[in-house]
């Protein structure tokens, strides 16, 4: 009897596939996922639920057209150009030197970025190239150039300090020393196009006081000017080529409209002394407004669609004991789980690309006509390496999301659970963000799953020595957009870790 | 591979139940084995640890010599039917099955071949959920039958089934193991085993009642009684009791003769002038034959619960 059902089973069977493939796990999983209408319908609904969401959004907003917008620094980014300049022309190589004697801000209180020391700059014109050694109250001795270039000296710059330029071609050299004797080499910067004369001199500057106030549910950010004063001595400016002292001019450069005329600053001299206030910054002036995280709002409700599904392409499976026909089918049920991921993942992917290009190609043109425009703001285009990574990181998010949707649903085995517990660390972070203290809101929100959300950023230039506004709840992420990306990956394979073991486990 | 399931010595405890308590049985080809007890007495948790899908707290079962999650295409060795409720309701009876056979390596014109064996061929794109409770039982069926298996364990299969499709289950149960596959078919009715088991393992509180064929069981459950049909009952009773006969009546114009062989009985109301219209050996039902197993079963129950 044996033999014959032997025989029978090789004669019948023949051209079926024998290989023990993990391929046809995933076919399987795939016909699952595609046959069962109401979840290809809610697909769908999560890439029109996201593009209508933020093109709705983006209708809504507006960004107070008009504006010259930022002066544009060197390496074509904007910038604060805003100080108080005594100077004098230099014509090919030489240097500047001065004895900082003090610097105070007003009633007492300065900026911990108030910057008072030499300049060598191209020209006035603001957004031209510089270097600068300076003092500042929070930070000790700098070498700043070109706005986006930092380098500490000594850490506390106490007073007097003596500060020192000179220039060797395009090559500037910043000095330090405590007492005109002893000098202390900061470093050496290039600045590739800069001019044979240019503006030497001192200069002083304070910029805006950034204050944050946090309530639940809103914060206001206020922004109100400051301003030092500085007095310099033993200023002395030398020129390779020896020709007639020139005077010195004095004025406020940028003078943008953000500064009361009462604080453009003056500077007075007086026997060798110069007495010089100023206001405003010598930074980079990152855009805060991502244009490209603003046309892809939707996401967070097209997430959730999708979070939904990936649940339920297990949990229903518990839910009417279709799950042993699974596990019978493929006993080895780590394998099973795989290619649920693989299959869950893989399609929200698809399902998350369509829906943030789509996003993104109509609410950016939308967000443009409200005023998100050059020269206010620089809009970044399709093609930009930073706006595809926010297009394919959302779509990879929503997949991470759906990977851990299904994990949660493989170790909860109900979906409203699943879906809860999914869904409301997602939300709460963005809800109670703005009630905490700052610190603790970036931790929040770096250390929830919400996080992997950072890939979306494209204005990620933010700079140490700058105050910026960087509000979490405004999804704002100081660690760039992998960090938090990161803290997702992670996520995603604890709960997979955690579905594996119990699936393993457990009784079916 | 070989046509069998094993099970030795099997025990299963949820908390503090014990639900199979050391069962050992085996499933031979070329048989249906029907696998009877009440409800809750360990049927369904014993086809699940034969599939892999609940571990055993202790003992082995084995499909064809291997443990279920040994095999590679599990369902081309063993089709099950455990839950004819296990789809979903939004996906069409062919989707169902294509996703099964996909995950074994089963070409996609099995499918068809099954839908047409369960007689769903006209219902595959229908969506599953809309099926009445016997299109449900077939498909889980067609999702046993899929990979052609030697071994096959249907838990029971004929709920919610009418008449025909009664029929039908029995038929195919016979014709499987005719083509030599061992089946195994779980039922809490032992009525409804009638006419397809030819091997019954009968179970109480997860524990081996009994294991033997059917002509075994049959036999001994109907004993030597000779089965009278009369229209003058008290006379027969009284010539027959005077012979030395136990006599009880039954139904009405029955009563069941022990002690006399049919033909002694058909001599003595013949001799005595009394009418008749049946004298029969009596032939015990398999529901019979349970009612009296499982009243052992509870007796002994109770008797080695004391020592205990």
């Amino acid at each position: 009897m044996a033999t014959t059902t032997a025989d029978r089973h090789v004669d019948r069977h023949a051209g079926w596939d024998g290989r023990d493939s993990f391929g046809r796990l995933v076919l399987a999983e795939w016909t699952k996922l595609r046959s069962v209408p109401r979840w290809a319908m809610a697909m769908l609904a999560a890439v029109v639920l996201t593009v209508l969401v933020s093109v709705l959004t983006a209708s809504g907003s507006g960004y107070g057209a008009g504006g010259p917008g930022p002066p544009i620094g060197p390496d074509g980014g904007g910038v604060t150009d805003e100080f108080y300049f005594v100077h004098q022309p230099l014509t090919g190589d030489g240097g500047v030197t001065a004895k900082v004697l003090s610097q105070t801000g007003v009633e007492g209180e300065s900026h911990e970025w108030a910057k008072a020391g030499v300049i060598i700059k191209e020209s006035t014109e603001p957004g031209s190239q510089y270097a600068a050694m300076m003092i500042t109250p929070g930070h000790g001795v700098r070498l700043q150039s070109n706005f986006t270039t930092d380098r500490a000296g000594s850490e506390a710059a106490t007073t007097p300090r003596w500060l020192r330029l000179t220039r060797s071609g395009t090559s500037v050299t910043g000095y330090e020393s405590a007492d005109g004797a002893n000098w202390t080499q900061v470093g050496t910067v290039e600045l590739p196009s800069l001019p044979r004369r240019v503006e030497v001199g001192l200069f002083v500057a304070s910029p805006f006081a950034i204050k944050v106030e946090r309530q639940f549910g809103s914060g206001t950010v206020g922004a109100s000017p400051t301003s030092s004063t500085a007095r310099f001595s033993d200023v002395v400016v030398t020129a390779a080529q020896p020709g007639q002292p020139a005077p010195w001019s004095d004025q406020a450069i940028g003078g943008s409209d953000r500064v009361p005329e009462s604080l453009l600053g003056s500077a007075t001299q007086a026997g060798g002394v110069f007495t010089v206030t100023g206001s405003g910054d010598i930074a980079p002036n990152p855009q805060d407004v991502d244009g490209v995280r603003q046309s892809l709002t939707g996401v967070s409700i097209g997430v959730m669609v999708i979070i939904a599904v990936a649940v339920l392409f297990i949990t229903s499976e518990y839910r009417r004991g279709m799950i042993r026909t699974t596990f019978a089918a493929s006993p080895r049920r780590g394998r099973v789980l795989a290619a649920k991921a693989i299959v869950v993942g893989a399609t929200s992917f698809v399902v998350g690309l369509v829906a943030s290009f789509a996003s993104v190609l109509l609410a950016l043109p939308i967000l443009r006509a409200n005023g998100l425009a050059p020269p206010a703001f620089q809009v970044p285009s399709l093609s930009d390496g930073p706006v595809l990574r926010a297009i394919a990181g959302t779509a990879a998010v929503l997949a991470l999301f759906a990977v851990v949707g299904l994990a949660a649903g493989a170790i909860l085995r109900r979906s409203p659970g699943a879906i809860i517990v999914v869904v409301v660390p997602l939300l709460i972070p963005q809800l109670i963000a703005g009630a905490l203290p700052l610190a603790a809101a970036r931790w929040l929100m770096l250390a929830t799953p919400a996080a992997g959300f950072s890939i979306q950023q494209t204005v990620e230039q933010r700079y140490d020595f700058v105050s910026s506004i960087c509000l979490p709840e405004d999804g704002c992420f100081t660690t760039g957009p992998w960090v938090g990306f990161g803290v997702l990956c992670a996520y995603t394979a604890v709960a997979l870790a955690a579905g594996f073991w119990l699936l393993r486990r457990r009784d079916a | 591979m070989n046509a069998t399931i094993e099970i030795q010595n099997l025990r299963k405890r949820y908390g503090t139940t014990v639900a199979v308590d050391g069962l050992s049985f085996t499933v031979a080809p070329g048989k249906v084995t029907g696998f009877v007890g009440p409800n809750g007495a360990g049927k369904s948790t014993t086809m699940r640890m034969i599939l892999g899908l609940d571990a055993p707290d202790e003992g082995s079962a084995l499909v064809g010599g291997q443990a279920y999650q040994r095999l590679r295409c599990p369902l081309r060795q063993v089709g099950a039917l455990l839950d004819a409720a296990a789809f979903h309701p939004g996906r069409r009876a062919r989707d169902h099955l294509l996703w099964i056979a996909q995950s074994n390596g089963i070409p996609r014109r099995r499918v068809n071949e099954v839908l047409d064996l369960v007689g769903l061929a006209s219902a595959a794109r229908r969506r599953a959920g809309g099926f009445s409770l016997g299109m449900r039982q077939r498909l889980g069926i067609a999702g046993a039958l899929l990979g052609d298996p030697p071994v096959l364990m249907f838990d029971e299969p004929v709920n919610g089934l009418d008449p025909e499709g009664i029929r039908w289950i029995r038929g195919l149960l016979r014709s499987l193991a005719a083509e030599g596959r061992a089946v195994l078919v779980s039922s809490h009715l032992m009525g409804e085993l009638e006419g397809s088991a030819d091997h019954l393992v009968v179970i109480g509180r997860g524990r081996l009642i009994v294991d033997t064929s059917v002509r075994d069981l049959l036999a001994a459950a109907s004993g030597d009684r000779v089965v009278l049909r009369t229209s003058k009952r008290s006379e027969a009773m009284t010539v027959l009791a005077n012979a030395g006969a136990t006599v009880a009546a039954t139904e009405r114009g029955e009563a069941t003769v022990s002690g006399l062989p049919a033909e002694r009985v058909v001599a003595l109301l013949t001799e005595h002038g009394v009418p008749f219209s049946e004298v029969a050996a009596h032939r015990a039902s398999l529901e019979e034959a349970y009612m009296e197993l499982t009243r052992d079963a509870v007796e002994f129950a109770a008797s080695t619960g004391g020592e205990a």
